[in-house]
């Protein structure tokens, strides 16, 4: 069997906020149809890291590749900045606090990027939001504004939106810590058919759950650096490092 | 004569001020509606040393008063006159329609620009950073989210600027303008009838609310998206009965 093809690649990133360095060079490597589950304690640079990946937080250094276009950046300046958007057209994100426009109705939040980045037809673009937000439930809540659904449906919204640009890979940032907790579940329900459907996906997460039972690869952060990282049956039943064990005793 | 004879004999005056009125408030407000846009983004973005000849301009209009504004610009063209003849500005600056329309324009692109400005900074970075992060480039992002809400933001006090500016305009008539105060003025001076000039509050009076109404009705569609019918719980839970 060959291995499926790398999708995005992220090498030796260094991240530093004025003097305190966050990310002490992390390398990570996204296969066609991976999920890695991003584990770390409060402050340990998960966030960081991921949003290092799609360039809204500028590395201090490293390298980051996506679909064979690489940027390289060296002393907090990337290369070839030009290739910025269109990585990020090929990354999905979906955040914590869902961050959908407001002033745009659930199928025009979908709509959005199909139009105005990738330039399709109106009518095209209408066709596969509606689709989407049929899949992910919301065919009866199309035309409703943000502040008319609630956290899940909104998340699910910001899925949709992810999802209508094709995307090679989608990047989560805890998409359920916002939630209450009756609503947590139509949300993983919608990643966990996006990872049955073979969707490249790296998330943060704090949901045990989905890490140790969706995901194919699970990756622990400590201080900056990946302590601890492998299938999640084999590192969840033997944990090598303390930190890691520290860390699964408190969120049991 | 009784008030309503004023008005019988002197109405087609009155609505030709009332016109000229329309005119140099909404010629006005819309020129420096165009130009304030890229200069509150300067407002909002450029470095401080850029910023200065801007802060400075709109430090001298916001604290000098717009009668002395008008002045230095009808006077103050009188003055230079030769210089503004040889660039062929003076058939501009002759006419006291065009000095009235500039003074204003530059007063109201002050003040909208810091209105705007101030929308500007209150849009929500969140909403920036999803449009970020689906690959949008930067003036697509200006458009499609900046402005959309910083216009929705500064809607209720763009639309108080355009009210105090029609108000500001009755000084045109000092410097022979024929706007409402103008005829007013000026069939006072023929009638010493006191009563003109009650006809001539009502006629902005009139103005205003015209005005206040459509602009509402403007912010009620762009709000759509706060005011809109059906709370989040109520429809929120497909699975389960809403909890107390
Ligand atoms: N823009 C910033 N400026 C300065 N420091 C920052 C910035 N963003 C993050 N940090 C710091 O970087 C460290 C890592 O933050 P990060 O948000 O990546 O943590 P996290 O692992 O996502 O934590 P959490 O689980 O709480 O979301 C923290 O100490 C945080 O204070
Ligand atoms: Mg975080």
């Amino acid at each position: 069997m060959t291995k499926p093809e790398t999708i995005l690649k992220a090498e030796d990133i260094h991240k530093s906020f004025g003097r305190l360095e966050v990310l002490k060079g992390i390398s990570l490597e996204a296969r066609n149809h991976d999920v890695i589950s991003i584990l770390g304690s409060s402050g340990s640079g998960k966030s960081t890291f991921l949003r290092c990946l799609n360039f809204l937080e500028i590395p201090t250094s490293g390298k980051v590749t996506v679909h064979g276009e690489e940027i390289l950046v060296k002393n907090g300046k990337p290369q070839n900045v030009r290739h910025i958007e269109d990585i990020r057209s090929r990354l999905g994100m979906v955040f914590q606090q869902f961050n959908l426009w407001t002033h745009r109705t659930a199928l025009e939040n979908v709509m959005e990027g199909p139009v105005q980045v990738k330039r399709e037809p109106n009518a095209e673009a209408r066709d596969k939001a509606e689709a989407l937000l049929k899949r992910v439930g919301l065919e009866d809540r199309m035309h409703m504004y943000p502040s008319q659904l609630s956290g899940g449906q909104q998340q699910r919204v910001a899925i949709a939106r992810a999802l209508a640009m094709e995307p090679d890979a989608i990047l989560f940032d805890e998409p359920t810590s916002a939630l209450d907790p009756e609503l947590v579940g139509e949300v993983l329900k919608v990643m966990q058919s996006l990872a049955a459907e073979g969707r490249t996906m790296i998330v943060v997460t704090h949901e045990m759950g989905f890490a140790r039972e969706v995901s194919s690869e699970v990756v622990f952060l400590h201080e900056g650096r990946i302590a601890e990282q492998g299938p999640p049956d084999e590192m969840f039943a033997n944990p090598k490092t303390e930190v890691f064990e520290r860390f699964i005793s408190k969120v049991k | 004569m009784n008030p309503i004879e004023i008005l019988f004999e002197y109405w087609p005056r009155l609505l030709d001020g009332a016109l000229m009125t329309l005119k140099l408030t909404f010629l006005g407000a819309l020129i420096a509606g165009l130009v304030s846009p890229g200069l509150a983004l300067i407002r909002v973005q450029a470095a401080p040393m850029a910023q200065a000849p801007l802060r400075l301009y709109v430090s001298f209009i916001r604290g000098t008063p717009i009668l002395a504004q008008l002045f230095l610009i009808f006077y103050g063209s009188g003055q230079f006159r030769p210089a503004l003849e040889e660039w062929g500005l003076w058939t501009f600056f002759r006419d006291p329609f065009n000095c009235a329309l500039l003074a204003f324009a530059l007063n109201s692109t002050a003040y909208q620009t810091e209105i705007l400005r101030g929308g500007i900074m209150s849009v929500p970075q969140r909403e920036i950073e999803a449009a970020k992060a689906i690959g949008m480039s930067r003036s697509k992002i200006l458009r499609r989210v900046v402005f959309p809400h910083a216009y929705r933001i500064a809607w209720p006090a763009l639309g108080n600027e355009v009210i105090l500016l029609m108000k500001a305009s009755a000084l045109a008539s000092v410097v022979t303008v024929f706007d409402v105060m103008g005829r007013t003025r000026q069939i006072f001076s023929r009638t010493f009838d006191f009563s003109v000039y009650l006809w001539a509050a009502l006629i902005y009076l009139c103005i205003t609310a015209a005005f206040v109404l459509l602009w509402r009705q403007a912010e009620r569609r762009l709000s759509r998206h706060i005011h809109a019918p059906g709370t989040p719980r109520a429809s929120a839970q497909p699975f389960k009965e809403s909890q107390a």
